[in-house]
């Protein structure tokens, strides 16, 4: 807000409204530093041990590595592939670059529950279920779509002349690509980088379905560490994950602006 | 004028034989239509050529196609003896100024005109010096290290015409590069284009829809309406001696009047008789310029020798800083008489009749189809 002309009532109305999103998210850090057997709010006790039991949970901190690992190696397939499709679909058009950008993008409209099975059906039949490179496979199916979508359309948005001018200079069709097309496209693969990895590393319906009992990503062990017991340990968790968000949200933030990269 | 010509449709080509450019009927097709038809033109080494037209004459067509960023339907571009209608825009060694100056948002100044000398692999320190040169040459040289959303268009502008010029192109392609400057520094940067092709002595092509721009930087004017040549001719040319009505009235501003000539030399128009140049025959168009022609009162006595005069009422006066328009009703038809003005003095008031007069070779004739 330039002008600071926000009456008190809206202010305060605004106020609320953020308190009513962040409740959930703020209740989780007190909880986290409880020292009861129970979740339960307020605490009746304080201590550190529900992190020092997260520190000493091999299952969890196990299931982070995957979710870390497979998240990074997502992201960087799901890049690898959404650039050059993006290039041609926008920049090639040639008759069915309409169909594939449709196709591609398909995925986001489907229930994922939908495709959790059907990934499954395909998948128990060919033997990958409980692999890593299974759940690669099937993460790709959620990211791709993102990320295609967020570099078409910044793609879209760039004039076409610099390319252009660049072509006139002298610039070999891959040269201008890589020295002026890719360059103009950073804020769209950031947001697709940041986009890409938080959705596969928040990803619980798909992954539900191809994980194993020796394979398993963070939210899912979460989910199953709810569901067997109540103690705060996932509260401790959540906090670490909260400050994982906000460490990627502040990288973007600072690289090409938050608002840039999300809101267009 | 002796040689006025009174044709329409003519397609002229400069025949020049030591020509730089020549577009060999040069043909862009799309679907049904052609954006660009049969085009011939010699451009020669070192002049400044504009195209010239409306929107959708097919003058940027023509522009890209010489870039090499569209793929022409038929015919054939030659430079310096050479064919290259199929060679990659890549080779072609064109120096292209846009509109939007399309400049490298993500790169300073400095390396915005270095790129294409980089593309060309110049060895470093002579990139350094060349490019300390061209921003030199367009007085940007404490500006080097910025980025091109720090700059005013006019700068833009400029560090765009040094990248294109770096690399010493074989010719210059301007597209439009004043369209998107205010009035100020557009009469600016069409002396500093000039001044610096001409030091240079580089062809160059210039796309625009203003006559100002056509007429006052350019060594040839080639007008183009609907993908084909109208006329091709210096400045003055196309000026004075328009050969098709269009050319007329697109460059400059002119009056229109309908009649029907003799074949003696004179032309009847509503009740009264006009002479013009040649001996036309048959329905005509005439047309004049509003500047050369005078405004008096009524008077009986015969018109001088060499001029021809029409009776009319004055119907409105425009003022427009530098100049008057006079709106005179002439049986029916609208004429238009421009005047530099005197501190804002109107010659008569609104309703007075009053006599036009002008001279006999300020008279454009053409013919007209029945």
């Amino acid at each position: 807000m330039e002008t600071n002309q926000t009456s008190l009532p809206m202010k305060i109305l605004v106020a609320l409204l953020f308190l009513f999103l962040l409740a959930p998210v703020i209740l989780v850090v007190p909880i986290s530093f409880s020292g009861e057997q129970i979740l339960s709010f307020p605490p009746q006790s304080w201590s550190l041990r529900w992190y020092i039991a997260l520190a000493q949970n091999s299952a969890i901190i196990s299931a982070f590595w995957t979710s870390l690992m497979l998240g990074a190696i997502v992201t960087v397939l799901s890049l690898a592939a959404a650039i050059p499709a993006a290039y041609v679909i926008v920049r090639m058009r040639t008759m069915g670059s309409g169909f594939l950008y449709n196709l591609f993008t398909a995925p986001l409209l489907l229930p994922t529950i939908v495709l959790g099975l059907a990934i499954l059906i395909v998948f128990a039949s060919a033997g990958f279920l409980g692999s890593f490179w299974g759940l690669v496979i099937g993460h790709l199916v959620i990211t791709l779509p993102y990320a295609l979508r967020v570099l078409a359309t910044t793609l879209g948005n760039l004039p076409l002349a610099c390319e252009e001018a660049a072509s006139t200079l002298g610039g070999r069709p891959f040269t201008v690509f890589r020295r002026v097309t890719l360059p103009m496209m950073a804020p769209g693969i950031v947001a697709a980088t940041a986009l890409c990895f938080l959705v596969s590393f928040d990803e619980v319906v798909i992954t539900l379905f191809l994980t194993g009992p020796r394979l398993t990503t963070l939210p899912v062990e979460l989910f199953h560490h709810v569901e067997s017991r109540a103690d705060p340990l996932v509260a401790s968790v959540s906090v670490l994950l909260i400050l994982l968000t906000l460490g990627v949200v502040m990288i973007v933030d600072r690289t090409v602006g938050l608002s840039k990269t999300f809101v267009k | 004028m002796m040689h006025q010509k009174i044709l329409s449709g003519t397609l002229t080509a400069l025949t020049d034989r030591d020509a730089h450019l020549r577009l060999d009927g040069l043909t862009k097709r799309y679907g049904d239509t052609d954006a660009v038809a049969a085009l011939n033109l010699n451009v020669p080494k070192g002049e400044l050529v504009a195209l010239l037209g409306p929107s959708g004459c097919g003058k940027t067509t023509t522009l890209r196609m010489i870039a090499g960023l569209i793929t022409p339907s038929g015919g054939r571009i030659v430079v310096g003896g050479s064919d290259i209608t199929r060679m990659p825009v890549y080779k072609r060694d064109m120096g292209l100024v846009f509109q939007s100056y399309a400049l490298f948002p993500h790169m300073t100044v400095a390396k915005n005109v270095a790129f294409g000398l980089e593309m060309r692999g110049v060895p470093k320190p002579e990139i350094e010096r060349r490019v300390t040169e061209a921003l030199a040459m367009v007085r940007l040289e404490s500006l080097a290290g910025r980025k091109p959303r720090e700059l005013s268009g006019g700068q833009q502008q400029r560090v765009a015409l040094a990248r294109a010029l770096v690399i010493r192109p074989s010719i210059l392609l301007l597209d439009e590069p004043l369209s998107n400057l205010d009035a100020k520094l557009r009469d600016e940067m069409r002396n500093e284009i000039r001044d610096i092709q001409q030091k240079l002595g580089i062809t160059a092509v210039f796309v625009t829809h203003d006559q100002v721009e056509a007429l006052s930087m350019c060594d040839k004017v080639v007008v183009m309406k609907g993908g084909k040549l109208e006329q091709v001719g210096t400045p003055v040319d196309v000026y004075e001696r328009p050969e098709t009505p269009f050319v007329a009235s697109f460059v400059g501003r002119t009056n229109r009047l309908e009649g029907a000539a003799r074949g003696d030399g004179t032309v009847s128009v509503g009740g009264a008789t006009l002479r013009v140049p040649g001996r036309p025959n048959g329905p005509v168009e005439i047309m004049m310029r509003p500047h050369r022609v005078r405004l008096a009162d009524v008077d009986a006595s015969p018109a001088g020798e060499g001029t021809n005069r029409l009776d009319g009422r004055l119907t409105r006066v425009t003022f427009v800083g530098d100049l008057l328009q006079y709106h005179v009703d002439v049986n029916g038809a609208e004429l238009i008489v421009e005047a530099a003005s005197d501190h804002g003095r109107f010659f008569r008031a609104v309703g007075t009749p009053v006599t036009l007069s002008w001279r006999i070779e300020d008279t454009m004739v053409f013919r007209r189809a029945a």
